[in-house]
């Protein structure tokens, strides 16, 4: 006798055919979906899945809500936290990751409330549509939809909102730097030197915050594409001068010296100069930070025959050697920083910057047999860049043969 | 006796105006400062400025139209403008362009804040390149 098919297996389908991923699947698709999924409650503060392990199933929410939530760590020895990213609601579908290699959940879901949910098995689901290409094609059109709508409202509310941080932070800050310096150059009246020391001081922490504040809107919007269309050429020795006067309140501030070693002659090269200036300031004041007081940071420059080789050198701590891979990630602070403020975003930059460039950042340990310790970062930078007029003259001659 | 440089002050922000004004008056200069975009163009038609600092983001008319209407005023066209902004140059120069079809016609352009030396040698040089 004909067997049709179960009432629950039916009642699931009827379900999943109105979530955002499985609508326009035809009956049978659903009911043989329906056949590898099962209905499951959850209690509050239950997580369903975990970001980093193996996407082993998708989640369709009948009833209830999620929290889409990613770590957040700064650095390898603070606490971690999450971070809400998203939520998910009745008809919407958690665990999409099942479908998109490399099966790997990008966030966790945790029950903001008792949820009931379809919980589709992984494995099951990607076997049924790529063995029926049809279905598949709906899904995976399904799910470029959603992901795309994600990405999009993301991009919106980050673009909004680094507008509005982008002035309305920096804004009152550039008051405040002002008054501060006015002070300090004596413009408002004579100091008696506790006014001044502390006034000192309060320019340092308010410029920090104001690097702070350039750097996380920066990070947010600098893409490799915007940094090699501001190619030009500019002399290195120009941009050097320039960062050593940046860095320079807060050289004084712990009575660290800045030793110059310049190559034999300075040459033009091509790059993005204001963000070689970045890079250079960065390193400066991270050596700066790492430095002992009455140090000396060490700028070389040397010219090779197909890169300029630029050196920073501190007389700091050093990086613990294990942890040097990590040094680039954004907002990564070693373990030995201790007191120094920052974000952790200096680094990364940097390294963004320099790769911009295809160039490449180069960090050495330094330690010597009187056991003095240090260390050196390498930046180096191919002199066989192009700007964008001269690309442009490139594309007109091919074009032209 | 040579007479005194007057310049006109162009910001938003009241504690900006007061800085710049304090820094400005260590020297024999005839000050004066406006609060937007209109402003400044009122008090251009009063009495013409031999240098202008002009903030970027303001209220009601911003540095940027600032410019395009004073460089389209044979009037104004010939007086220098120091642009002292949070904007950074790249990103504001396009923008203009990308508004008028133009360069920004501007005589200096300076990051905020501006340390109180800088800015006077600043506006040293340019009334006496500008005269």
């Amino acid at each position: 006798m004909f067997e049709a098919p179960s009432t629950a297996a039916a009642i699931v389908a009827g379900r999943l055919s109105l979530s955002e991923v499985f609508t326009g699947l035809s009956d049978e698709d659903l009911i043989a979906i329906a056949g590898f999924s099962r209905e499951v409650s959850y209690p509050e503060s239950e997580f369903l899945l975990r970001e980093g392990q193996p996407a082993e199933a998708l989640f369709v929410v009948e009833r209830g809500k999620l929290a889409l939530e990613k770590k957040v760590q700064p650095g390898r020895h603070t606490t971690p936290r999450s971070a809400t990213i998203g939520y998910v609601g009745p008809r919407h579908v958690a665990g999409f990751s099942t479908l998109t290699p490399p099966y790997i959940y990008s966030t966790s879901a945790v029950c903001l409330e008792p949820t009931r949910v379809i919980t589709v098995d992984g494995p099951g689901l990607r076997a049924y549509l790529q063995a029926h290409p049809a279905a598949g094609l709906i899904v995976m059109n399904s799910l470029a939809a959603l992901v795309a709508d994600r990405y999009r409202q993301s991009t919106n509310t980050l673009t909004y909102f680094l507008s509005i941080v982008s002035h309305e932070l920096r804004s009152p800050l550039a008051a405040i730097e002002n008054y501060l310096q006015t002070m300090h150059g004596g413009f408002a009246g004579e100091l008696n030197s506790k006014q001044a020391r502390m006034i000192q001081r309060c320019l340092l922490r308010v410029s920090d915050l104001r690097v702070l504040i350039g750097d996380v809107v920066d990070l947010a919007r600098m893409r490799p594409e915007q940094i090699q269309a501001d190619f030009e050429w500019f002399d290195p020795s120009d941009v050097g001068t320039e960062s050593i006067e940046d860095v320079r309140l807060a050289a004084a501030d712990k009575e660290v010296q800045i030793k110059v070693e310049p190559p034999v002659r300075f040459e033009p090269i091509v790059g993005a100069r204001r963000r070689m200036r970045q890079v250079f300031t960065n390193l400066l004041n991270n050596a700066i930070k790492f430095s002992p007081i009455g140090g000396t940071v060490t700028f070389r420059a040397r010219y090779e025959p197909d890169q300029v080789v630029f050196d920073v050198e501190d007389e700091g701590p050093g990086i613990p050697p294990d942890e040097i891979p990590h040094i680039f990630e954004d907002f990564y602070r070693a373990s030995n920083v201790g007191e120094t403020t920052g974000l952790g975003l200096g680094l990364s930059i940097a390294k963004k910057i320099v790769d911009s460039h295809d160039g490449q950042v180069i960090v050495t340990n330094l330690s010597d047999w009187q056991g003095r310790s240090g260390t050196r970062f390498t930046v180096c930078i191919p002199r066989n860049l192009k700007t964008p007029e001269m690309l442009r003259r490139e594309w007109v001659t091919e074009a032209a043969n | 006796m040579e007479k005194q440089s007057y310049i006109l002050i162009v910001d938003d922000d009241p504690d900006i105006r007061e800085g710049i004004l304090t820094i400005l008056e260590s020297q024999p200069y005839r000050l004066a400062a406006a609060c937007d975009g209109k402003q400044c163009l009122e008090m251009l038609a009063k009495e013409t400025p031999d240098l202008v600092t002009l903030d970027l983001l303001m209220p009601r008319m911003d540095g940027w139209g600032v410019i395009r209407e004073m460089r389209s005023t044979p009037k104004y066209s010939q007086i220098p403008i120091m642009v002292l902004t949070t904007v950074i140059e790249d990103a504001s120069r396009r923008r203009y362009e990308l508004e008028t079809g133009l360069a920004m016609d501007v005589q200096d352009y300076v990051q905020k804040p501006a340390k109180p030396a800088d800015l006077l040698k600043r506006v040293e040089r340019l009334l006496s390149v500008y005269v």
